[in-house]
């Protein structure tokens, strides 16, 4: 029986804009009025007070049943209510979707994105396609953060001194507080804010400076650009600038640990332009070629077609020894002068490392202006200033990096704000988002440091650590509920649109500024449209440009222009010379301790977001948690042990890990151990924004906090830390690497492009080398004994992805969760294997079979989602036709037929099938098991984020990748209204996509109508390089993948081995 | 020891399998009457706020369905009219009236006005109102004549069944589509055939479904998502 939501009651409401006052939505109080009491005039009391449980049913039931033979009438419906507008609004069809382009802020410039809202509510982003800087793609974070804005724990209400609160009496708090700062010139006031681009909040900086001359303003990021904007000062002359790689114009690429395919380390641009130079279409085509130094797998180093496993503290000895090979080898002046600012023996000290060194050196330097060098954000400024002179040797500047203009962040280091709270100096200090009390370095002890300020007013979206002790805790408003404005990361104007009212009436950190700059209370978008009107000058019509800012979501043509920039190697060289550090190489009594952005959370700041919670860490596959990852030498030398598969408790197999202490100097940080393939010896990583002691359920009991090791001085490494290891019960990690485990078989293939071109084409019987891979190769294609139902279809839908680019980032799976309304269940049950993402990234490594104990392996990512087999095995045992094909190949899962024997998901090949074991929707994960004992219900934000065009299933029901049927289905029926009289009923080419192809920065996924020639995904299909996995089973799956194509440089050490692993050991690793 | 049981009940599971048989039998044929939408649904007549009359409007004023329910040709949900179109004419005509005195008082207010709802899918099935009545399905098909009914009732069962019924022969209901919302509308009205014969509705959707490549969706994804 069908559960019926409870719905609010409803509340007056003088616009008529309310959430639940919506066409199509179920007013559910089952009050059985007039007609029910009259045919049953006894016995019905409880159904005018409850929904129809299962005993008024059943009770409903037995009554129906006893006058069946009288002729009275049976049960019916509850009363449903239709409630229309009192006034009808603009642009809102009921129903439908509306987009809204905005943009979501972020530290390296904001990422554009078109906002799905219905009937008011937002519940799904996508990439702004039309914003010059992005190809419609988005990340993960920028997709989880419709979850943030719905979530049920971010904060309510104003707290003052703890107790509840509210905005006037803030407001007037604020004026009384004008009042002091006026008089003492701002002296005693103190701000401190996140890096942000925003026009409109430097432009009221300049305000409050003008008003309070003395006040201390301080921006402070945990992960920062900070170390590059040194180097530049040193190197460049100034900081107000941004170095923009031009991937698309280089062939050769080193990255010293840096992670650049990550988006919010660098922009949708950077990882859209890589790719391009990474597909490979026809043997004659050339594709670029990536050397990645660096300490742990990054997304970046799973890319890379040459890695060099390297501790994150001696990155620098090898940005000396490559500067070393390229100023010889291009006999630059400078360079080699740089070079003699460092002692020479620091050049040779990774002596092993000198051969893949200068082998990547040659290749820079065969390759002169079309070569690039990267250093990631995490190692120490002189690095930097090196790579720029590295650069500088190559001639990158002009064909492959460009300077733009980007204003650098304005205001005092967190540690001189420290300084002046320590002194007494700062009476108030307004913390805007942020949470140093969490995540600012050990040495300031801010938690402390902050009780010496009279009163701490914290704006911020949940009560947390730093609201602890804090005067006033105010609610942030949500980005996707308030105006502002930022700048992209090519410098473009863009705009911050609410889509809908504050949900608990938070307010932005603009508001707050503003009221403190002495401005009246400020509705809509008054503020931002003062910066606009400054910004986009030569409009004839303001309004109109308004208008199409609004629209377009961001200003044309006003992308910050190339910055004049000259390397200075003077500069430079002094810079290096006294900011050079030598950190001791680790050793197995000195390791070295490496603080790493977390894919999941980043710094810390969404941690309370259970997709990115739940969402499995692109390498180590890790959810729920955090681990120190070492190698598995380093942990067998400290007596560590762990299991991949331990069902101690009986609740599932577990990885488990023991624990160790990180003991640096007087600090120390304990946490347990994954094992990590790839990982460094005698480094540990342990990333950040775990272990918050302050959080909601979902960030609660979750990960290792490493903040505790994080100084001033070493941000992100620190040498010598011992590490030991502690004596306790082996910590249980959730991670989905065991899931859906597919046995071995050929499933991922990869290939040299030497190779590629050797082979290319395909055979007399039309196969192509890449699809005779492994079991495909010797076993005869088998007989369907099913015939599957006629494809008559006029679409026949399909989808390929390409191997060569998916960097395994994981964004589609947070797409489609947030798409299809996908539940999260918790650590507990991902344990027990019942993630519910639609989509699975596998993760690879490969060794070589004939090289045991292989720690140096290549990774290869593999997105495996419902293969729409036409000869489904799914479908051919479901006892209830369930699960069904449809006329355009479509393998259809209704849901309300399903009964649960999950004989399906035992019978299907790619094991994509997910079964809710649980109420997973509809009931608290810490209270599964309770059964109907456990509160039913979430919490009405909750309901306001789902997908109303996808069903919500329940327990007991199998579920899996849909190819967006919902998306299709709007498509086809669009096409119908434009038809209507003709039969021009073909939806046009390529006219819209699914979810995760949507999202993919790197355009890997590609999805479409196989019965059109001309469509993308036809034309993929016909490629040499694709495959179908499984073949052997004629399943004929509907998915195919293109084989990823390598492009190892032949002379480099173990270049033999490098995307040979598919050939030699066809079996699988 | 006397016997446990007394022969009376020798009878008794003859007597139990008779009862179980009558029973069975009667919750199947009740269920299959009386759990259906054609039982449950059709006819099915609540008293709405604002005693508003299909009727009058329609046939009396001759308002086009699409007047009031204007999104019908461009989205999923048929919407209702808001106050303000009520308002449109209300302003004016039958200021006073107290059958109108709800929508005054929502205009004045900006409260909503709270229809009963009629016609309901359930959760799991997405009907689009817009892919019906642009390829030439006529409201009448779906909501029988609601021209001519002073108060609305359910007037099709609306079940699987009988949609699917529709969806596998459609050519019973096509029609043109600039006839879509005119609920008289006979077959006949249309012009003659070769024959000089009036045309029947199956001839007439016949021919429509071949024209405009008419080829409704009879799995499950046409309307379970």
């Amino acid at each position: 029986m069908k559960h019926v939501f409870q719905h609010p009651p409803e509340t007056p409401s003088p616009t008529g804009r309310k959430y639940w006052r919506t066409m199509g939505e179920l007013n559910d109080t089952p009050e059985f009025r007039g007609w029910l009491e009259r045919e049953f005039p006894s016995g019905i009391d409880e159904m005018e007070t409850d929904a129809l449980s299962r005993r008024s049913f059943l009770q409903l039931m037995g009554g129906s049943l006893a006058l069946a033979g009288l002729g009275m009438s049976g049960c019916r419906r509850p009363e449903a209510f239709l409630v229309p507008f009192t006034k009808s609004a603009e642009w809102l069809i009921p129903g439908e979707h509306l987009l809204y382009a905005t943009s979501m802020p972020r530290r390296g410039g904001a990422m554009p994105l078109l906002v799905t809202t219905t009937d008011g509510r937002p519940i799904k982003n996508e990439g702004n396609p039309l914003h010059p800087a992005s190809n419609g793609g988005t990340d993960t974070f920028a997709q989880a953060s419709i979850l943030e804005l719905y979530d049920p724990e971010r904060s309510r209400t104003f707290l003052l001194d703890g107790q509840t609160s509210d905005a006037a009496t803030f407001a007037d708090w604020v004026t009384k507080l004008r009042a002091e700062a006026t008089a003492d010139g701002g002296a005693s006031l103190a701000i401190l804010t996140g890096e942000s681009g925003s026009p409109t909040r430097e432009r009221i900086r300049g305000m409050l400076q003008q008003q309070f001359p003395k006040m201390t303003w301080c921006v402070y990021e945990p992960l920062s650009n900070d170390n590059e904007r040194e180097a530049m000062k040193a190197a460049f002359g100034s900081a107000a600038m941004k170095m923009v790689p031009k991937f698309a114009k280089a062939d050769v690429i080193v990255s010293l640990d840096s992670d650049f395919l990550c988006v919010e380390e660098s922009d949708l641009a950077a990882v859209r332009d890589f790719s391009s130079r990474r597909r490979v279409a026809a043997p004659t085509d050339s594709m670029n070629r990536l050397y990645a130094v660096e300490n742990r797998f990054t997304v970046t180093g799973g890319m890379a077609d040459h890695r060099l496993r390297c501790p994150a503290s001696q990155v620098g000895a090898v940005a000396l020894a490559l500067a070393k090979a390229v100023a010889d080898a291009t006999i630059s002046g400078p360079l080699t002068d740089l070079l003699s600012a460092v002692p020479a023996t620091e050049i040779n000290k990774l002596e092993k490392s000198l051969p893949w060194i200068n082998e990547a050196a040659k290749d820079l330097v065969a390759n002169r202006g079309k070569s690039l060098v990267m250093v990631g954000p995490n190692q120490p400024a002189w690095v930097h200033a090196l790579g720029f002179a590295i650069n500088g040797a190559l001639g990158s500047y002009g064909p492959t990096l460009t300077a733009v203009a980007a204003p650098a962040p304005d205001g005092v280091s967190l540690a001189s704000l420290a300084e002046r709270m320590k002194s007494g100096a700062v009476k108030t200090l307004f913390v805007f988002g942020g949470n140093p009390s969490y995540n600012a370095p050990a040495d300031l002890n801010w938690p402390e440091l902050q009780k010496k300020v009279a009163a701490v007013a914290r704006i911020g979206s949940y009560d947390d650590e730093t609201s602890t002790g804090a005067k006033w805790h105010v609610p942030a408003a949500h980005y996707l509920e308030a105006w502002g404005d930022d700048r992209s990361s090519d410098g473009t104007y863009v705009a911050v649109q609410p889509m809908i009212l504050p949900l608990h009436g938070g307010v932005s950190e603009l508001e707050v500024l503003a009221g403190l700059a002495g401005r009246e209370k400020i509705e809509g978008p008054a503020l931002i449209q003062e910066t606009f009107k400054t910004i986009a000058k030569n409009v004839s019509d303001d309004a109109l440009a308004w208008n199409n800012f609004l629209r377009d979501g961001f200003l044309a043509n006003s992308a910050a222009g190339e910055a004049s920039a000259t390397f200075n190697p003077a500069g430079a060289k002094s810079f290096v010379q006294t900011n050079f550090k030598s950190p001791p190489v680790p050793t197995a009594d000195a390791m070295e301790f490496v603080m790493t952005p977390d894919y999941s959370v980043w710094d810390g700041r969404y941690t309370n977001n259970g997709w990115l919670q739940e969402l499995a860490d692109p390498v180590t596959k890790l959810t729920w948690d955090n681990a120190a990852l070492m190698s598995k030498a380093t942990a067998t030398k400290l007596g560590l042990k762990w299991k991949e598969d331990d069902i101690r408790d009986g609740k599932g197999t577990g990885v488990t890990g023991d624990w160790i202490e990180v003991v640096v100097g007087d600090r120390k940080v304990k946490a347990a151990v994954l094992v990590d393939p790839g990982h460094v010896d005698h480094s540990v990583s342990l990333s950040l924004g775990y272990g918050r002691e302050k959080v909601g359920r979902i960030g609660r009991d979750a990960g290792f906090n490493a903040y505790p090791l994080r100084t001033t001085a070493t941000p992100y490494f620190v040498s010598n830390a011992k590490v030991s290891k502690v004596a306790g019960e082996a910590y249980i990690f959730s991670t989905t690497q065991h899931h859906y485990n597919m046995e071995g078989r050929a499933l991922v293939r990869e290939l040299p492009i030497g190779t590629y071109r050797e082979h290319a084409g395909f055979d007399h019987e039309g196969r192509s080398f890449v699809q005779k891979f492994g079991m495909d190769s010797h076993i005869p294609p088998s007989v369907s004994i099913y015939k599957h139902p006629p494809m008559t279809g006029q679409h026949q839908w399909g989808m390929a992805i390409d191997l060569s680019t998916c960097t395994g980032c994981s964004a589609c799976v947070i797409a489609c969760q947030s798409e299809n309304n996908i539940p999260i269940v918790g650590k507990h049950q991902v344990r027990r294997g019942r993630i519910m993402q639609w989509i699975r990234m596998d993760r690879y490594y490969s060794t070589m079979a004939d090289k045991e104990d292989d720690e140096d392996p290549q990774v290869m990512m593999q997105p495996v989602t419902c293969h729409h087999c036409e000869n489904a095995p799914c479908e051919t045992v479901c006892p209830v036709n369930a699960t069904v094909h449809n006329e355009e190949g479509l393998n259809v899962m209704a849901y309300n037929r399903c009964i649960g024997t999950r004989y399906c998901a035992n019978n299907c090949p790619y094991k994509v099938r997910r079964f809710n074991y649980f109420d997973y929707n509809s009931r608290p994960l810490d209270q599964l098991y309770l059964g109907p004992l456990a509160k039913k219900g979430v919490a009405e934000t909750v309901k306001l984020s789902k997908n109303p065009n996808v069903t919500v299933r329940m327990r007991g029901v199998m579920e899996k990748c849909t190819f967006c049927v919902q998306r299709i289905e709007e498509a086809k029926i669009g096409q119908l209204r434009v038809a209507r009289d003709s039969n021009n009923t073909k939806v046009p080419t390529d006219s819209f996509k699914t979810a995760c192809q949507q999202v993919c920065p790197s355009e890997a996924i590609v999805f479409g109508d196989i019965a059109d020639p001309e469509s993308k995904v036809t034309k993929l299909k016909k490629r040499d390089l694709n495959y179908t996995m499984l073949d052997y089973l004629n399943v004929q799956p509907r998915v195919s993948y293109l084989a990823r194509v390598r492009n190892p440089n032949p002379k480099m050490p173990g270049a033999e081995t490098v995307g040979m692993s598919t050939l030699k050991d066809s079996h699988g690793h | 020891m006397a016997n446990i049981f007394p022969k009376w009940t020798n009878q008794l599971p003859i007597q139990i399998l008779v009862a179980g048989g009558v029973l069975f039998v009667s919750v199947i044929a009740g269920m299959t009457y009386y759990f259906t939408p054609k039982y449950t649904r059709v006819g099915y007549q609540p008293v709405q706020p604002v005693p508003f009359s299909h009727s009058i409007h329609v046939n009396q004023l001759g308002l086009d369905c699409r007047y009031c329910h204007s999104q019908v040709e461009n989205a999923a949900h048929s919407n209702l009219p808001t106050t303000q179109t009520c308002m449109n004419c209300h302003s004016q005509i039958k200021q006073n009236s107290p059958r109108l005195a709800t929508v005054r008082e929502s205009w004045k207010t900006g409260q909503p006005i709270s229809w009963v709802r009629i016609h309901q899918a359930p959760d799991y099935v997405y009907f689009n109102h817009s892919a019906h009545v642009n390829r030439g399905v006529s409201c009448v098909s779906c909501h029988g004549q609601i021209n001519n009914m002073a108060v609305v009732w359910h007037h099709e069962p609306q079940s699987m069944d009988w949609c699917l019924t529709c969806h596998r022969a459609p050519e019973n209901h096509l029609r043109p589509v600039n006839q879509v919302t005119n609920l008289n509308w006979k077959p006949e009205d249309e012009p003659p055939g070769k024959d000089g014969k009036p045309r029947t509705q199956r001839e007439i959707g016949e021919q429509l479904k071949v024209a405009w490549n008419v080829n409704p969706p009879v799995t499950c994804a046409g309307c379970h998502r």
